[in-house]
């Protein structure tokens, strides 16, 4: 309960520093009598009203969450699963798909507990394959970033 | 008389060689995405969007391609249901109460199939039910202005939140912040950049796609990250597989009444399968008089909320393509891939693209047929899919994930978005925020505020336009009784509960 109380503490300052901005939004000539920033005021109004009774009034939560607990060691999987998505959009164009969607493969199978080997195995099959099937069949222009010199 | 001949015409386009094709990959592979755990038909169409667009598809095509997608993933919620207790999505939850109870007195062959037979039921009452009111609706919503959709609008949104059950303030909560996050970017109007706060990426809003494979796609991966521990095999079908003259009697009454519901469900706004299927399951238990064994592998208990949920998921089509207001958050991501397309559900549709809408009507019946004749002889082979690890899924799901955000605009910064937004959805997850009210607010946000602007710009800024005509009257009073409905249940449950602990 404390954790969403605080989350939703958060969700208002950053109503906050949004009405902050909303307030500078003014058309510089305008034919219409609402402008740019009434719509978002008001609803940035209905949101901090809205979550402020959840606030008071958290309400029941879910049976889902209550048998997956958020244990020390489930959490630092879900910080090492966001690194691993955040480094592989990161070198997507860098070092190009193929090698990137093969690292990638291979950390995502290691955190879901597939073996060493067949990590490597269907990193590979499946950097290919996608590769092949968006870029050559399906025409989804992918980066080939360092193995573009091998003139493929 | 004239919609039948329209329909004929939609059989038309549905029966192109094309059209027949896709409509059967879209069951399978609709089939096969609803089936496994954790995966429902909002992953499966989001993932396709790219994928239809990459290949090219005509319009209709893609959008039959979504739809066939659509129904498959309610079939194939129900396998593992009845098989593994485990429900591949929300709206087969009800499926399981009885539904594994029959599988573990070995009676899952019949279940199986009297729950497909359901689905086919469900699907075909609603897609009669589309073909008769769609037309109907689509004409009278013609008579709507700028103000009379602004107040449809509010009614969608509030009706998601009247009908959520349990939690009517988180919903607005998520619906609200859907229609924020559509304000991001250059505000078509006046030319001014909104909560951009100088991102270049930003400038020209949040990509659908990017917003649709954060919050279904990366959420879903983090959340399968804490289930990686379940290791539960399938029950074995054995016996007979299809179901007797007896038994399909014995539920005869049952599977048209939650047809029907289902449909009527499925046209409100926001409600949708999930809610379909619960309220057909409560109302059939309560009417059960003899012989009641609900909970413990009655086949009217899975019989219902089947045909329910087929249905409504045919249902929500109906607000999709009639006033662009979509019915569940999958509708909302068909509505989002039209707009890909350049097309502008609503009214006008009918008369402007009736090979669309016939030939969308046309393919659900012929889905609807494939489905079944598909899923009864094919059981065993759909049950071997169940088996498929997580080592193994997961990583496909994010490459194509990450594909499709990057086919979009060939930028990783919406790669990073994504992320962004699957971590931010995740966490609302978490807190019990429903991330398909985010999604229906998203893609009603736009329309919301132009809609609002331009009824404001008619009356020069008076807002009484607002409430000067009996449609918007009728809205604000649908909406006055969407936020009355869970204070009253609220005050109910309060009753019932003050007697049994005094």
């Amino acid at each position: 309960m404390i954790y969403q109380r605080l989350f939703l503490t958060a969700l208002l300052i950053v109503y906050a520093v949004l009405a902050y901005a909303a307030t500078t939004y003014e058309a510089a000539f305008s034919y219409e009598p609402v402008g740019p920033r009434a719509f978002p005021l008001l609803l940035l109004a209905l949101l901090a009203v809205s979550t402020v009774y959840l606030i008071i009034r958290p309400g029941q939560m879910a049976e889902e969450n209550a048998d997956t607990p958020l244990t020390g060691h489930v959490l630092g999987r879900l910080v090492l699963c966001v690194l691993a998505l955040s480094l592989f959009a990161f070198f997507f164009e860098k070092l190009g798909f193929v090698v990137a969607a093969f690292l990638f493969a291979i950390a995502m199978c290691r955190l879901y507990n597939g073996g060493w080997v067949t990590s490597v195995i269907t990193g590979a099959v499946m950097s290919l394959a996608f590769y092949v099937l968006f870029d050559r069949l399906l025409d989804v222009p992918l980066p080939l970033g360092v193995l573009s010199g091998l003139g493929v | 008389m004239e919609t039948l001949g329209y329909l004929g015409q939609g059989f038309g386009v549905a029966t192109t060689p094309l059209n027949l094709l896709t409509a059967l990959c879209g069951t399978l592979i609709g089939t096969v995405v609803g089936l496994l755990p954790g995966l429902g038909p909002i992953n499966g169409v989001a993932l396709l969007i790219p994928i239809a667009f990459a290949l090219g598809l005509p319009p209709e095509t893609s959008l039959i391609l979504l739809a066939a997608v659509y129904l498959g993933c309610e079939y194939g919620g129900r396998i593992s249901s009845i098989l593994l207790n485990i429900p591949g999505e929300a709206s087969a939850v009800m499926t399981a109460m009885d539904g594994h109870p029959l599988a573990r007195q070995g009676k899952g062959g019949i279940a199986l199939s009297i729950s497909a037979g359901g689905s086919f039921m469900g699907g075909l009452i609603a897609t009669i039910g589309v073909t008769i009111f769609a037309p109907l609706l689509a004409k009278w919503a013609v008579a709507f202005g700028p103000a009379e959709y602004f107040v449809m609008m509010v009614f969608a949104i509030t009706c998601l939140a009247g009908m959520a059950g349990n939690k009517p303030m988180k919903t607005a909560v998520a619906s609200l912040i859907g229609l924020l996050l559509a304000c991001v970017g250059i505000d078509s109007n006046s030319g001014v950049y909104r909560f951009t706060f100088g991102s270049l990426g930003l400038a020209d809003g949040i990509q659908f796609v990017v917003l649709v494979l954060g919050l279904f796609s990366i959420s879903e991966i983090l959340v399968l990250l804490e289930r990686t521990y379940y290791g539960q095999s399938a029950l074995k079908t054995s016996g007979r597989m299809l179901f007797n003259m007896k038994e399909a009697m014995f539920v005869k009454w049952t599977v048209l009444r939650s047809g029907v519901v289902g449909f009527f469900m499925g046209i409100l706004p926001g409600a949708g399968a999930t809610m379909a299927s619960a309220v057909a399951y409560m109302s059939e238990k309560r009417m059960a008089t003899k012989d009641n064994r609900f909970g413990d592998g009655d086949l009217r208990g899975l019989a219902a909320p089947e045909t329910a949920n087929s249905a409504a998921a045919c249902g929500s089509m109906v607000p999709m393509l009639t006033l662009g207001v979509p019915g569940s958050g999958t509708t909302a991501v068909m509505l989002g891939a039209l707009t890909l397309y350049n097309i502008t559900p609503g009214p006008l549709l009918f008369q402007t693209d009736p090979q669309l809408v016939w030939g969308l009507i046309a393919s659900l019946f012929i889905a609807n047929v494939m489905l079944v004749v598909m899923n009864i002889p094919l059981i065993r082979v759909f049950t071997k899919i169940l088996a498929v690890p997580y080592w193994a899924l997961v990583p496909g799901i994010a490459i194509v994930t990450a594909i499709g955000v990057y086919g979009v605009h060939a930028t990783t910064f919406d790669l990073f978005l994504m992320i962004g937004i699957g971590v931010m959805g995740y966490i609302l997850r978490k807190f019990d925020f429903p991330l398909s009210a985010v999604l229906l607010g998203f893609i009603l946000g736009g329309i919301m505020e132009q809609n609002l602007r331009r009824a404001l710009s008619i009356s020069n800024g008076d807002l009484s336009i607002l409430w000067s005509s009996p449609i918007t009257w009728g809205g604000w009073a649908l909406v006055a009784l969407m936020v009355v409905l869970p204070m009253y249940r609220g005050w109910r449950q309060r009753q019932v509960a003050r007697p049994a602990n005094p």
